[in-house]
């Protein structure tokens, strides 16, 4: 083993870095790693990698670069390396903010993996996977679902496999202050995802589910400013439309050309999996009355 | 390149719902009335999924500069890949962000249609949808440092923060900008002369359209449908602090609503604004119509 290279599992990948990754599981495991994440020469401008995506993305099928500026730049190559530039005085953890989400996303997308913008957690015969935007509850659910004793596998990045299961993300929970604070969760002495957010890794310990399950049913949270909680099935053709919105950056998958190949895997999973809508009132989230509305229609399906 | 954004830009309360209505019709051109929940056009210039899309990581992950510095950046960028005019719904006041940039940049900039409404009537309507005493929407109207969504660093808002600065800095940033072309529309006229009103939103919009096209588009975007529509089918972007967003859409509610002392404030804080676009008489007093 390369000298002061770190070893970690997680994304059901093998992963040797040069940068401390304190988020992952450390592995044990000697031999060649399948992704090598390095600093190194990332050029300043992506426009020699490939097409431009987006004001600060460029891509090919194989390779993308993204700066995210003041923090780093990092190119993303071949599904198996991921190369940082770092700017200016950006701190670790702030580098590490954006490597562990675009980056391990864009780098997944390269192995051709299907990836969900979610959170999943176990429950009986498999897990659950909850997509939604940005703010709709996904972390607030994950880290009410954890309190009451459901492991969970993926957090915000959810990378799924050939058999509809949910695969293994990092071991943890990135929380908001105010949604700690509401679920009682102690923050005292919990890493900061960046130095000036309070924003905070909660750490799965044992309660991380580190085996692919096979997935009951996606549900997608969306706030509504209606008083009550409802859900309501996705069938048919309005599927793949919920997958497609609910797709880790969709936009690098249309920059790598992997349209084709992305419907034809949200097709076969829609095939497998029930989807339904979720609606939750925007003021006063109700967590727990979330969790057992998941919970209960869950109970009405059957396991496949 | 050729600059493909128009913003419709106002004030909170200003009746730029009914604008995007009206767009959506006129765009559509469908026998029925577009639903209020299907409004594609006018897409809110600081909505966080549309950003976080453009960036490629999320601005949740981002401190309150950074993600200022980067929304003209994602601008810039959309309007290089937008395959025509596009109309985007802004509440923010025209600022600068990082020094010197420009929120709203120029390249990615075809024009800006300024929504404007006789502040005694924006500060009921800001009251109700805030949920807020009308004397505290006066207020709000006269901080300077107002914000929408406020950037907070312990939580997550679906839209990013908007600085909205005074009611009348805010039209002031927005129509007086030399180098932003810009059209005035005031939600007066939408209401009492509308085929002129939005004849000219459209011709500054760039949309080809007739006169017929025009009509119906007001018809089917007028007050009362719009309203029938949310008490049948509720309406997704209604404020949780109140139980409508249609409520009244009534031009001078003021006169039945607000207090004298009330009616002061207002004057007296945006009075000269308020001359300036007729909401003022000759004598310097609310003009009562």
């Amino acid at each position: 083993m390369e000298q002061g290279r770190h070893r970690y599992f997680a994304f059901g990948l093998t992963l040797a870095s040069d940068l401390r990754l304190p988020e992952f599981t450390e592995a044990l495991h000697i031999g060649d790693a399948e992704v090598d994440i390095r600093a190194g020469a990332v050029p300043s401008s992506g426009a020699e990698i490939g097409a431009r995506i987006g004001p600060f993305v460029c891509a090919t099928k194989n390779m993308l670069w993204l700066r995210v500026p003041g923090v780093a730049r990092f190119l993303v190559r071949d599904g198996r390396e991921i190369t940082y530039a770092v700017e200016a005085t950006a701190d670790e953890s702030s580098l590490r903010v954006f490597m562990l989400g675009s980056c391990i996303g864009a780098l997944l997308l390269q192995r051709g993996q299907l990836v969900l913008h979610g959170n999943a957690f176990e429950v009986a015969d498999g897990c659950v996977i909850c997509v939604g935007t940005s703010g709709a509850g996904k972390s607030t659910l994950a880290a009410r679902m954890l309190q009451r004793g459901h492991r969970i596998l993926a957090d915000d990045v959810c990378p799924i496999d050939m058999e509809a299961r949910a695969v293994p993300g990092l071991p943890r929970l990135k929380l908001w202050q105010d949604a700690a604070r509401r679920l009682k969760i102690g923050t005292d002495g919990l890493r900061r995802i960046r130095p000036s957010l309070d924003k905070f890794d909660v750490p799965l310990d044992g309660m991380y589910c580190d085996e692919p399950l096979p997935i009951r049913a996606i549900y997608l949270l969306r706030p509504w400013n209606e008083p009550r909680l409802l859900s309501e099935p996705v069938i048919g053709l309005a599927k793949y439309p919920a997958l497609r919105a609910n797709s880790y950056r969709f936009r690098f998958l249309k920059g790598m050309g992997e349209e084709p190949r992305h419907l034809a895997q949200c097709s076969r999973l829609a095939a497998r999996v029930p989807i339904a809508r979720v609606h939750r009132p925007k003021s006063g989230f109700d967590v727990d009355g979330l969790a057992d509305l998941i919970l209960e229609d869950l109970a009405c399906r059957p396991a496949s | 390149m050729t600059a493909s954004f128009f913003w419709l830009a106002s004030y909170p309360k200003s009746g730029s719902t009914w604008l995007r209505a009206f767009l959506q019709n006129l765009l559509t051109k469908s026998p029925e009335p577009a639903s209020i929940n299907d409004l594609t056009t006018g897409a809110i210039a600081s909505a966080r999924n549309w950003i976080d899309d453009l960036l490629g990581f999320d601005t949740a992950d981002l401190y309150r500069n950074e993600v200022a510095r980067l929304r003209p950046e994602s601008y810039r960028f959309a309007s290089t890949v937008a395959s025509g005019p596009q109309y985007f719904k802004i509440h923010d006041a025209n600022v600068r962000v990082d020094g010197d940039r420009r929120l709203i940049d120029l390249n990615a900039t075809a024009g800006a249609l300024y929504l404007i409404r006789n502040p005694l009537d924006v500060a009921i309507s800001l009251a109700n949808h805030n949920g807020c005493s009308i004397d505290r929407a006066i207020d709000l109207m006269a901080d300077a440092g107002h914000c929408l969504s406020p950037h907070a660093n312990d939580r997550l808002h679906n839209q990013v923060e908007q600085r909205l600065l005074t009611w009348s800095s805010h039209v002031e940033s927005w129509v007086d900008d030399p180098e932003l072309e810009t059209e005035v529309l005031r939600y007066e006229d939408m209401g009492t002369k509308p085929q002129h009103a939005f004849a000219a939103a459209a011709a500054f919009l760039r949309i080809q359209t007739d006169p017929a096209n025009i009509d119906r588009a007001i018809r089917h975007s007028q007050f009362e449908g719009l309203k029938a529509q949310e008490e049948r089918d509720s309406f997704r972007e209604r404020s949780t602090h109140s139980s409508r967003f249609f409520r009244k859409g009534l031009i001078g509610d003021w006169k039945r609503t607000l207090t004298r002392s009330q009616i002061n404030r207002i004057v007296d804080q945006h009075g000269t604004v308020m001359a300036r676009f007729g909401y003022l008489d000759s004598g310097g007093d609310p003009w009562i119509g």
